[in-house]
């Protein structure tokens, strides 16, 4: 075969929704793009447990949400602190999340569907997806990235794109990123487990299509880190996100903490007779803005998604898919605006994210990080609020306590101070 | 131009066959894949069709479903593939399945060579190789674990239990390959580029003009436990505990 043969306008390593979104987008647009999973099938990589919100999927497509391979419309935003055998939650319920003459805010996925759903859509627009197919190392020709090298095959590309996920292999390679920090990064475990739908719907207190999502603090023994539930249709996604450091120097092993919280009272009885299906581990970025890569692009390669690091966490919620969606689009938009410029596709890219709304996005979540970076909010604060709510609901015939020494007594027994709280509650305001 | 078939079949991939308390099988989550066995009758037949210097031709039997696989076999390297598109083929036996591809394999010019797999990775009926050598009136070899092509002679070695056999038979001939015939390789970039551009001709049941209905039908198919005898040996020190074990064993003939 001679080179033009085996060369097209970019290729993408991933078959996630970053790179799917970007393959979908370039080739709507009569790109020629070739999309290289590792997977036997897109998503068969995947471990995210998760929830996606589907402006992302109405800026790819309008409309294309309802054909989606999606779970459960999220109608309920729930809040959960954990210490001890006792939970405080919060629910948020807004039945209009899920209004019928609009997209849905959110939907819960299982991205093994959802993935190969969107490869495939990539594919009817033209895109090719090779699956099975690991790629190796990149091509680099006069200090530029001109293509990839599968096994013994070699294929060009005017830009190579990474979208192969959190410790990008690509962005390594392209020189673009070091190996990972322990600090930067969290360690997340899941169990995918098995219900009959209307079991869901009750237990979670849920109409028809409507969802849950819920957020855990205070269920990783003091380690930095926190746990997510989402209900699928017929399976919740349970999962628990660690700081590997922290976790080196703990007793207790992750997966022993994680079983420990499906056994805690107030999470056991939601998944009671449910049937694990999936268990399984992976990298989350957890730094925010400051994970993003300095350097995106290079000549002739840009890095999307997870890859680039574009993960928001706030503590009461994570963003991953919806950016990685934005960012294909945006890395598809910056190359279908430079046409023969190849030069100019890494510039474009950072204005387009920046257009899309992506890095200031980011930015503005950054005060989050210092909140969560706080020790103590991973134990004490969750069992400082249910100290104080055990004081005010626990009657026993005695005089019950002041509201404001019951809270002050509770701080103090927590080893706590005004002072720190208050602290926190201005990095807190600070950071919103 | 000579040509060498490899048959075909797309199975449901058994790691997402579930089996439910009650015995029922669910195949709602399993997705399909070209039966194990069958990569290796593909590979042997690129192989073969190298020595012979013709194309390798894949033929498979399926429902709709199985369009996936025409992609995936083009991928392992044949020249081209012919799909027989009907609906009986979800209840099809090894008769009708074998009755589709020969009929199939019939509209074939210079056919010096058919490779099935011993069996498929579902059903492992080990029927289609003498069913197809029966309609199509030609010599079959089964169990072979390793073939020679010279000039117009196949030498096989067919293992049998506890011994080997090598056979010659003049081509054309059908034969049913082990999957220890050769490893099967992953197909690689190149390799699934070029399977889009490969020839698929699809035909219809009615375009065979054969009877695809099968002379057996499946009433039930149901998982079942395996009976275990959970004996335990631990009386005794460790000597008598092996003694006790080599003699339960004796008994029940397995040593």
């Amino acid at each position: 075969m001679s080179q033009a043969e085996d060369k097209f306008d970019a290729i993408i390593v991933g078959a996630g929704p970053a790179g799917s979104a970007c393959a979908y987008t370039l080739a709507k647009a009569g790109k020629n793009v070739l999309v290289i999973e590792r997977g036997d099938s897109p998503g068969s990589k995947n471990v995210t447990g998760g929830r996606i919100y589907t402006y992302a999927l109405e800026m790819l497509e309008p409309g294309i949400f309802a054909e989606a391979a999606l779970e459960r419309r999220v109608t309920h935003e729930q809040i959960m602190l954990l210490a001890g055998q006792r939970a405080i939650t919060v629910d948020f319920h807004q039945p209009g999340f899920n209004a019928e003459d609009q997209a849905p805010v959110s939907f819960t996925v299982l991205r093994a569907v959802f993935d190969e759903w969107l490869a495939g859509k990539a594919e009817e627009m033209g895109a090719i997806v090779a699956c099975g197919i690991k790629v190796d190392r990149l091509i680099e020709e006069e200090g530029r990235i001109a293509g990839v090298v599968a096994g013994e095959d070699e294929m060009y590309a005017d830009v190579v794109i990474a979208a192969d996920g959190v410790n990008s292999f690509m962005a390594q390679e392209a020189g673009l990123i070091q190996d990972i920090s322990a600090k930067t990064m969290g360690v997340g475990v899941k169990e995918v487990i098995e219900l009959p739908a209307q079991t869901i719907s009750e237990r979670f207190n849920l109409q028809a299509d409507e969802g849950a999502a819920r957020m855990l603090l205070g269920c990783t023994e003091g380690i930095h880190g926190g746990g997510f539930l989402y209900t699928n249709k017929q399976s919740i996604s349970l999962g628990c996100v660690f700081t590997p450091e922290e976790v080196a120097q703990h007793k207790r092993s992750v997966h022993e903490i994680f079983q420990d919280l499906k056994m805690h009272p107030a999470i056991a009885p939601l998944i009671a007779g449910g049937e694990t299906i999936e268990y399984s581990a992976h990298l989350v970025s957890e730094a925010g803005v400051r994970g993003i890569h300095p350097k995106l692009h290079r000549e002739g390669f840009l890095m999307i998604g997870d890859a680039a690091g574009f993960v928001i966490n706030t503590g009461y919620s994570i963003r991953g898919i919806d950016l990685a969606i934005v960012s294909g689009i945006a890395a598809a938009n910056a190359i279908i605006a430079a046409a023969e410029n190849i030069a100019s596709v890494g510039p474009n890219y950072i204005q387009e994210l920046n257009r899309l709304k992506l890095l200031p996005a980011m930015k503005a979540a950054d005060g989050y990080f210092e909140v969560l970076e706080t020790p103590w909010i991973y134990d004490k604060i969750p069992n400082l609020a249910n100290d104080i709510m055990e004081n005010l609901f626990r009657i026993s015939g005695e005089v019950p306590l002041r509201m404001k020494d019951n809270v002050l007594g509770a701080i103090k027994a927590n080893g706590l101070t005004v002072w720190q709280l208050a602290k926190l509650g201005i990095k807190g305001v600070r950071s919103l | 131009m000579s040509q060498v078939i490899a048959c075909y079949k797309w199975v449901a991939d058994e790691a997402d066959i579930r089996i439910n308390a009650d015995l029922s099988i669910d195949l709602s989550k399993a997705k399909g894949k070209i039966s194990d066995y069958d990569k290796n009758a593909i590979e042997a037949a690129i192989q073969a069709a190298a020595v012979l210097g013709g194309k390798a031709v894949g033929v498979t039997f399926g429902t709709s479903d199985a369009k996936p696989s025409l992609k995936d076999a083009l991928s392992r390297g044949l020249d081209e593939v012919c799909y027989i598109k009907a609906q009986e083929a979800s209840q099809a036996d090894g008769a009708a399945t074998a009755r589709a591809l020969a009929a199939a394999i019939k509209k074939l010019e210079n056919v010096s060579l058919i490779i099935c797999a011993e069996g498929a990775s579902d059903t492992y009926s080990r029927q289609t190789a003498p069913r197809i050598g029966a309609f199509l009136d030609l010599p079959v070899v089964t169990s072979v674990s390793k073939m020679e092509l010279t000039g117009n002679t196949l030498t096989a070695v067919r293992k049998l239990d506890d011994c080997l056999q090598t056979v010659k038979v003049d081509l054309p001939a059908v034969v049913a390959v082990l999957p220890e015939i050769n490893p099967a390789p992953i197909p690689g970039l190149k390799a699934v580029l070029a399977a889009g551009k490969k020839p698929v001709h699809e035909l219809k049941a009615a375009d065979l003009g054969v009877d695809l209905s099968p002379l057996s039908t499946i009433s039930e198919i149901k998982g079942y436990i395996m009976d275990r005898k959970n004996i335990i040996f631990n009386e005794g020190d460790l000597a008598e505990q092996v003694k006790a074990l080599v003699a339960a064993l004796r008994k029940e003939g397995v040593l």
